[in-house]
């Protein structure tokens, strides 16, 4: 069964931009591999890396974090921290020597149906290069 | 246990035959989680949201989650049904499992997969959800307007009405800029005419109230209680209150003292348009020497480049003047240098062939430079071929472009609205939101937003005046977001990283306790603080760690 091998993938989507993109794709049904799952947030700010160690520590292979295209957050300078923590999520991960092609920030629009497909497409197809989450604990902190 | 109800949408075949929901139904029974599930072929329909209600109340579920379709479609729907079935509307969770698992997974099986995932992670999630309480306040429909030019005046006319009351306040006299011109583009009308009739328009409006000659010392308040001090023209402080601010403070001309080739300051005959204008207001047009002018050269842009962006009006209005100078002086030359003609209104190309028609001369020249030659003026130029010339005029009228009102700054920060590159007040979005600013309830409008004509500032005003009359009604309360961020007085340690980053102004510290507070009328609720807070004092309601690491469990489970 494809599910199997799917990599699994957590996705923050802020609600104003990046879920209406990814509503939009849905609506204009286009298709893309089943292996994401979305967290719907306000703002792409109130991702704090904290919730992408979590993830990863609970067995995620890769998360996505996304939110409006820079200029474009409905709240003014959200996605400017964002972006920010995000630099900083990579430098935790490096730091811990895990691999930083499992994290990913896209800005999408909420006219970008095709490109939330495009990037989860794309996201899937390398992490299964990647391969399976190593760390696999279970444990949650 | 709590009770959770599970309600499965079939959104007629849309879902039904893209997931296996009896599968799903199944396997959640398995779970042990829930204390119902219930199917059903269209929830959002009237028959829907009636079984919907008599299932929950029948139940006694606590919790409900719905897998249907997008939040967006119908999450306010279904918020309602929970109010309809005596429950908190927070008490619930919508999965979407129409736009991200049927429409866009042609496998049934993983499709099924996935909404199982996601409806597993939703019912995790309810669990922890906590009853939110919609706030309301009092508001005051009334209106601060600032700035007593055309688009102050027309703002104050269109708020103006029965039960809102307006306070126009301006520096100086009624009017602006328009009081010293002669003529409008593109009408051709004397300006003093329209503007009498506007400004006998807002004395015949008993809701309005004027102060000239005033000045706004402090606005403080926020969206619907906003507290102004004015300093009336006896030097009397003043307070008025209002529930929304528009800022209509205008801009200044460009003075091109700066800019020596232009021989502005330097040769006698040589104008601003906006010196110009004021002449032709006394309907008077001579040189120094007290003869009319037999040549006038009107050269444009001037300044462009040290502003950095075009003004906009400045082109149309040069050839406004040059139609006057036309029509009074007989047997008078006149000449536009200009670079790029700017018409941006469909209106303003028919000016311009106008222009044409009546014998005023256009030359695109590439450089210029005023100069006097045993008592004549001397334009030397340089064509876009490089050719050099030279013209002896009478008179140069400078068309330079506007700039930035210097209070701008002041008004910006005292109400926490920023300015753009220029100078100008910035608009909270170029489309979205081109009137608004960050800061709710303050408006900005006309040329205090950026260069305008008297159209288009106009119809900004007019926008401004739709968005209060339809935002503040009066008798009406003010409903706030619900889903506002808090901070745990026991956790905080003060630290004002959370204030700093907020982009409302909504977090401060508390002196006293040294903590910091949430104003919960200012705060929009992006979370953004809940994310940067270090000690985990600052919380984002209905967002809150707990409730994001619940969902996140089952979804990686
Ligand atoms: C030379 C020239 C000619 C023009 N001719 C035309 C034309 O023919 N047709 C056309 O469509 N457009 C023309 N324009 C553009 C036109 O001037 C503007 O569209 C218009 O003035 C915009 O009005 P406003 O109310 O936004 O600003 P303003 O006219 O600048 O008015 C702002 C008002 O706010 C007051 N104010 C400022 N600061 C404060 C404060 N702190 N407290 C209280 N009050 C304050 C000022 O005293 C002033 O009364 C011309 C522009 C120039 C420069
Ligand atoms: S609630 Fe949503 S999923 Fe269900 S029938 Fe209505 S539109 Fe379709
Ligand atoms: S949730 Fe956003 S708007 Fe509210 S206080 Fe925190 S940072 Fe400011
Ligand atoms: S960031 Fe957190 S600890 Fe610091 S002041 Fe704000 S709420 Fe308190
Ligand atoms: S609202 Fe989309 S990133 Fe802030």
């Amino acid at each position: 069964m494809e599910e199997k091998t799917l990599p699994r993938i957590l996705g923050f989507l802020c609600k104003w931009c990046s879920s209406t993109g990814a509503d939009l794709a849905g609506v204009s049904r286009l298709k893309m591999p089943a292996s994401l799952i979305p967290i719907r947030v306000m703002c792409s700010s109130r991702v704090n890396p904290i919730f992408v160690l979590k993830a990863f520590l609970g067995g995620a292979d890769g998360v996505l974090v996304s939110g409006c295209h820079p200029g474009d957050c409905h709240y003014q300078s959200g996605n400017y921290y964002t972006r920010r923590r995000f630099a900083v999520t990579k430098k935790i991960f490096e730091e811990l020597g895990l691999d930083t092609n499992r994290i990913r920030l896209s800005w999408i629009s909420a006219s970008e149906g095709q490109r939330f497909v495009n990037v989860v497409t794309e996201f899937t197809e390398n992490l299964k290069k990647v391969g399976k989450n190593p760390v696999k604990a279970e444990v949650f902190l | 246990m709590v009770k959770i109800g599970l309600y499965l949408c079939e959104c007629g075949p849309n879902i039904a035959e893209a997931i296996n929901l009896d599968k799903i139904a199944e396997q959640i029974k398995k779970d042990n989680k829930v204390a119902g599930i219930e199917q059903h072929k269209l929830l959002c329909s009237e028959d829907g949201k009636k079984f919907l209600v008599e299932s929950i109340k029948k139940n006694e579920f606590e919790r409900i989650v719905i897998a249907a379709c997008s939040p967006k479609q119908h999450e306010t729907t279904f918020m309602e049904v929970m109010s309809s079935s005596d429950l908190n509307p927070y008490m619930f969770q919508l999965v979407n499992i129409r736009e991200q698992c049927a429409w866009m997974t042609p496998d049934k099986e993983a499709a099924t997969s996935k909404a199982l995932r996601s409806i597993r992670a939703a019912i995790n999630r309810v669990r922890h959800h906590d009853a939110l309480q919609q706030k309301e306040i009092d508001c005051n429909p009334d209106v601060i307007v600032v700035g007593g030019g055309i688009t102050g005046i027309e703002a104050a006319l269109r708020t103006a009405q029965k039960n809102r009351k307006v306070y126009l306040i301006e520096e100086q006299k009624l009017g602006g800029r328009l009081r010293e011109y002669g003529l409008l583009f593109p009408t051709m009308q004397p300006a003093q005419e329209f503007l009498n009739k506007k400004i006998t328009e807002v004395k015949n409006t008993g809701q309005i109230r004027v102060f000239e000659n005033s000045k706004v010392k402090e606005i403080l308040g926020f969206f619907g209680n906003f507290v102004a001090t004015i300093e009336n023209k006896d030097r009397e402080e003043i307070e008025v209150n209002a529930g929304s601010v528009i800022l209509a403070i205008g801009a200044n001309p460009f003075i091109p003292t700066g800019l020596a080739k232009y021989g502005y300051g330097t040769f006698d005959d040589v104008y601003t348009a906006a010196e110009f204008e004021k002449m032709t207001s006394s309907n008077n047009i001579t040189t120094k020497s007290g003869n009319p002018p037999k040549s006038v050269a009107i050269i444009h842009c001037v300044g462009r480049k040290r502003l950095g962006y075009c003004s906009k009006v400045c082109c149309t209005n040069s050839m406004k003047i040059a139609r006057y100078i036309k029509e009074k002086l007989n047997g008078v030359k006149v000449i536009q240098f200009y670079k790029n003609l700017c018409l941006p209104d469909k209106k303003y190309d028919e000016f311009y062939k106008k222009t044409k028609e009546k014998g005023i001369e256009f030359l695109r020249f590439s450089d210029i430079e005023v100069t006097k030659e045993a008592n004549q003026m001397m334009l030397k130029y340089k064509q876009e071929n490089d050719n050099e010339d030279a013209l002896p005029v009478d008179m140069v009228v400078l068309s330079t472009g506007l700039i930035p009102n210097p209070k701008t700054e002041d008004f910006a920060q005292m109400l926490n609205i920023p300015v753009d590159e220029y100078g100008f007040f910035k608009e909270e979005h170029m489309k979205l939101g081109p009137i608004s600013t960050i800061t709710e309830g303050v408006f900005i409008a006309g040329c205090a937003q950026g260069p305008h004509s008297i159209n288009d500032s106009m119809v900004q005003a007019g926008a401004a005046a739709g968005k209060i009359l339809s935002s503040l009604v009066p008798g009406r309360r003010l409903q706030l977001e619900t889903k506002t961020s808090y901070v745990s007085e026991t956790m905080c340690i003060g630290c004002g990283v959370c204030v700093d980053i907020c982009a409302y102004g909504a977090l401060t510290i508390d002196e006293s306790k040294r903590i910091s507070v949430v104003n919960e009328v200012l705060c929009r609720g992006c979370g953004n603080c809940a994310s940067a807070c270090p000690s985990g004092a600052a919380r984002h309601r209905h967002f809150t760690t707990k409730q994001i690491t619940q969902e996140m469990i089952e979804i990686l489970k």
